[in-house]
């Protein structure tokens, strides 16, 4: 007698043969998803870019830029769209952007996956480390040789933006690799308020301060001092590197990858003392989580005496449309001073400003391109046309001339602070050192930490980062 | 006319095999590959989605691999755990989100419960006063922290510009320590009260009318009804819509990017937060795929027993 097969129960053996199938499922999606392997296996180093540019495509092409949201992004597209085009017709200029706080993770993501959206990566200057050592950029030594007047720039700038390993301050070495080229150079201003503290701007940081302190006391409703406060980005660090600098205290020291007991020093206390308990009551009430927007926003509507912000970031500072301060540019002028920092015991400035890097993962044709684009922009002319549409350039004769220096009353501060600058380290563990200082700093700056603790976590923290390289398991915390 | 298809049938597999196949149909398709067929591609993407990740994950957690430093994921057996388990970083994050989750799920089920009781009273304008206390819900929580940032702001935002109408002075409430967790929670209150309340209400709709007319032939107390009939027999529902939002507030991430990005310090950072940082700003590939099974075996431990005292409640 046959029985009917019943519904809903499968056999032993045909439960056998539906396991080896979701088994097979499971191995098939598994080895899709891991590709062949070899990008695992690959030696992590920069690939070299030629010395000389290949022939370019004659097709129509779109080389992207990644960076992040900010005026100096849609001045770059705008100018390169209007410039490059005059000389490669068949090219159009993308910058993609992302918010600052997704900058970093934007472009390393991307990296991970070995497979860019981008031709032209603009890293950090801190960030090159980082992608140098996992192969993501290609090393242009050879093509700068060949390509580029190096003698044309300050070194320190070509250090900072390209070179790895890291440049002692203001020096290049010129046997080390160069990864890229500089786009926009960028330091602090100090923006201060001729109608309220006078036209000339303080000279010393205990001046400064006196001056904010005065000039709060005096206004009601103003405060003294706006600055990068966030604990997002680099904001609160930078801050407090800038102080640290300037009271002659180092962040570490470079050749023996000491931390611990450098920052931390009798200057650094020193800097973190004075950033925390002189510095900050000066600020308006809630501003600890302050950067490049709300510093603008204050000085603007005229809610501080004296304030410190990125000169790429300070143009808007001089629209009518954006200000309380005047209805025309010369009103606002008439009010708001630009000057370079002020010195104490040294007269380090930081550097900001990014530079060029080509992706190795970008489509040959892309690269070559990418490399044309960066010998057009580094020349003198297009440097100097760059300054005019509202770039910083970083060749020195860009950087003197008419076309730079009148462009915004804030150029001639980025001239005289050039061979001032001090940059933060450039090493591949950048992300995790700058995060441990961002939030030790903003812990101090809004009373979570004590001055002292902030620092000494900050020495001890960042020492655990550079020293954990060959610890097994639980790497990154 | 031909003859009713039964619906039903003691013996499916008998009317299954006397059915003749359609026109048309291959004969080596039966009903059973006919259901794999079809079930195939939400297999297959349940697997490429959800299940490989997770192995995915499992394998690496016991690796140092690192996605942009490449090379081999070399096997460090409890390593990864070890170290996030003995880490005061962890146990910091660890209590801020207890913290977190105690009182943000605390505050919406004590308030989503008052609101729906109160509308379940209401005879009038109940489905429109239940669509607006939705709409928060209905919001994207970065925009929800967006513009609750800038209401918190302590310059420029409105909620201080009212307290300063009121006679009372600013509050720092995204950049101190104690208010800024509090505005965390705050805010996702504000967002997901509308969740319990929705729950709540479909329980109190449910409670049969005639218990409430009994009870008032016996001339009980309003109190004395809400605590005898009401709560009981609400709350297990609760219990469920509390599950889902314990689980939720437990891998809060949007919200603290957003408001505090983890501050003053690291003051407001979850877990889910530090997992971000340690996966995405060193790229700790090997470390973050651990924090995260654990924090999976976390939740599903938690809720086998929260589940177990449901079945209690019930059996009871």
């Amino acid at each position: 007698m046959r029985h009917p097969r019943r519904i809903g129960r499968v056999s032993a053996s045909g439960r056998k043969v539906r396991l080896a199938t979701a088994a097979m499922l499971l191995v098939a999606t598994t080895v899709t998803a891991c590709g062949d392997g070899k990008d695992d296996d690959a030696k992590a180093s920069a690939p070299k870019a030629p010395a000389t540019i290949p022939e370019l495509t004659k097709d129509p092409l779109t080389l992207s830029f990644i960076w992040f949201d900010w005026p100096p992004a849609k001045a770059l597209e705008a100018f390169a769209n209007a410039e490059y085009k005059k000389e490669r017709s068949n090219a159009t200029i993308k910058v993609n952007t992302v918010p600052n706080a997704n900058w970093h993770d934007a472009m390393f993501t991307q990296f991970a996956a070995r497979k860019t959206d981008f031709d032209i990566a603009i890293l950090d200057s801190q960030h090159i480390g980082e992608a140098v050592t996992n192969g993501n950029i290609l090393d242009l030594t050879d093509f700068v040789k060949n390509n580029i007047d190096v003698a044309a720039y300050n070194p320190y700038l070509l250090a900072a933006y390209g070179q790895f390993p890291q440049a002692e301050t203001g020096k290049r070495d010129e046997n080390a690799s160069l990864y890229g080229l500089p786009l926009l150079g960028d330091t602090w201003t100090m923006i201060y308020r001729k109608d309220l503290i006078g036209d000339k701007p303080p000279q010393t940081w205990d001046q400064m301060i006196s001056a904010a302190e005065k000039c709060q006391a005096d206004n009601p409703g103003v405060s003294g001092l706006a600055f990068h406060q966030a604990n997002g980005s680099d904001a609160a660090a930078v801050t407090y590197n800038t102080v640290n600098g300037v009271y002659g205290g180092n962040l570490w020291d470079s050749k023996t990858r000491k931390i611990d007991g450098v920052i931390n020093d009798a200057a650094g206390q020193e800097a973190m003392d004075v950033l925390v308990n002189k510095m900050k009551p000066l600020t308006a009430k809630g501003s600890g989580n302050w950067f490049i927007d709300e510093v603008n926003a204050a000085v603007a509507q005229g809610k501080a005496c004296i304030a410190f912000n990125w000169i790429a970031a300070s143009g808007g500072l001089l629209d009518p449309k954006q200000s309380t301060l005047g209805t025309t540019r010369e009103q606002i002028l008439d009010k708001l001073g630009f000057a370079t920092l002020p010195s104490q015991k040294t007269n380090l400035v930081p550097l900001g400003g990014m530079g060029m890097h080509v992706s190795a993962y970008s489509a040959t044709a892309n690269q070559t391109e990418a490399l044309n684009f960066m010998k057009w922009f580094e020349r003198a002319d297009i440097q100097k046309k760059w300054a005019a549409a509202g770039g910083v350039p970083s060749r020195t004769d860009a950087l003197e001339s008419p076309e730079f220096l009148n462009a915004g009353p804030f150029n001639q501060v980025y001239t005289d602070s050039v061979p001032r600058m001090r940059d933060m380290w450039n090493v591949p563990e950048y992300a995790r050192l700058v995060n441990i200082e961002n939030t030790n700093v903003n812990a101090a700056l809004n009373g979570a930490k004590k001055p002292k603790d902030a620092l000494d976590d900050i020495a001890k923290e960042q020492q655990g980062v550079l020293d954990s390289s060959g610890r097994k398991g639980g790497g990154g915390l | 006319m031909s003859d009713p298809v039964p619906l039903t049938t003691d013996h499916p597999g008998q009317v299954a095999s006397a059915t003749p196949p359609a026109p048309g149909r291959s004969r080596r398709l039966g009903d059973r590959g006919l259901a794999v067929a079809f079930i195939s591609p939400a297999m297959l993407l349940l697997l490429a989605m959800s299940v490989f990740p997770l192995l995915w994950a499992l394998y690496l957690s016991f690796t140092d691999y690192s996605a942009t430093r490449g090379g081999p994921a070399n096997f460090i057996g409890f390593g990864n755990y070890t170290a996030i388990l003995t880490s005061a970083q962890v146990h910091t994050r660890a209590l801020t989100t207890l913290i977190y989750v105690v009182g943000a799920v605390g505050l919406q089920t004590v308030l989503g419960f008052g609101i729906a009781y109160l509308i379940s009273r209401r005879t009038h304008g109940r489905g429109v006063l239940t669509t607006l206390f939705l709409v928060p819900m209905m919001l994207s929580p970065v925009v929800v922290g967006l513009f609750w940032r800038f209401m918190l702001d302590a310059q420029f935002g409105v909620v201080n510009s009212m307290l300063g109408s009121l006679g009372l002075g600013q509050v720092e409430w995204l950049t101190r320590q104690r208010t800024a967790l509090l505005s965390l929670i705050v805010v996702d209150t504000w967002q997901w009260t509308p969740f319990i309340m929705l729950i709540a209400l479909a329980g109190l709709t449910a409670v049969p009318k005639y218990l409430y007319e009994a009870a008032s032939i016996d001339r009980a107390s309003e109190w004395f009804r809400f605590r005898t009939i009401t709560l009981p027999l609400v709350w297990p529902l609760l219990l469920i819509a509390v599950l889902f939002r314990a689980i939720e507030a437990f891998r809060l991430f949007d919200l603290v990017y957003i408001l505090t990005n983890g501050g003053p310090g690291v003051s407001t950072e979850t877990l889910s937060f530090h997992i971000y940082k340690v996966a995405f700003l060193g790229f700790n590939t090997g470390t973050a795929s651990a924090y995260g099974i654990l924090m999976v075996l976390v939740v599903i431990v938690l809720t086998q027993l929260y589940l177990r005292y449901l079945n209690k409640l019930k059996e009871g």
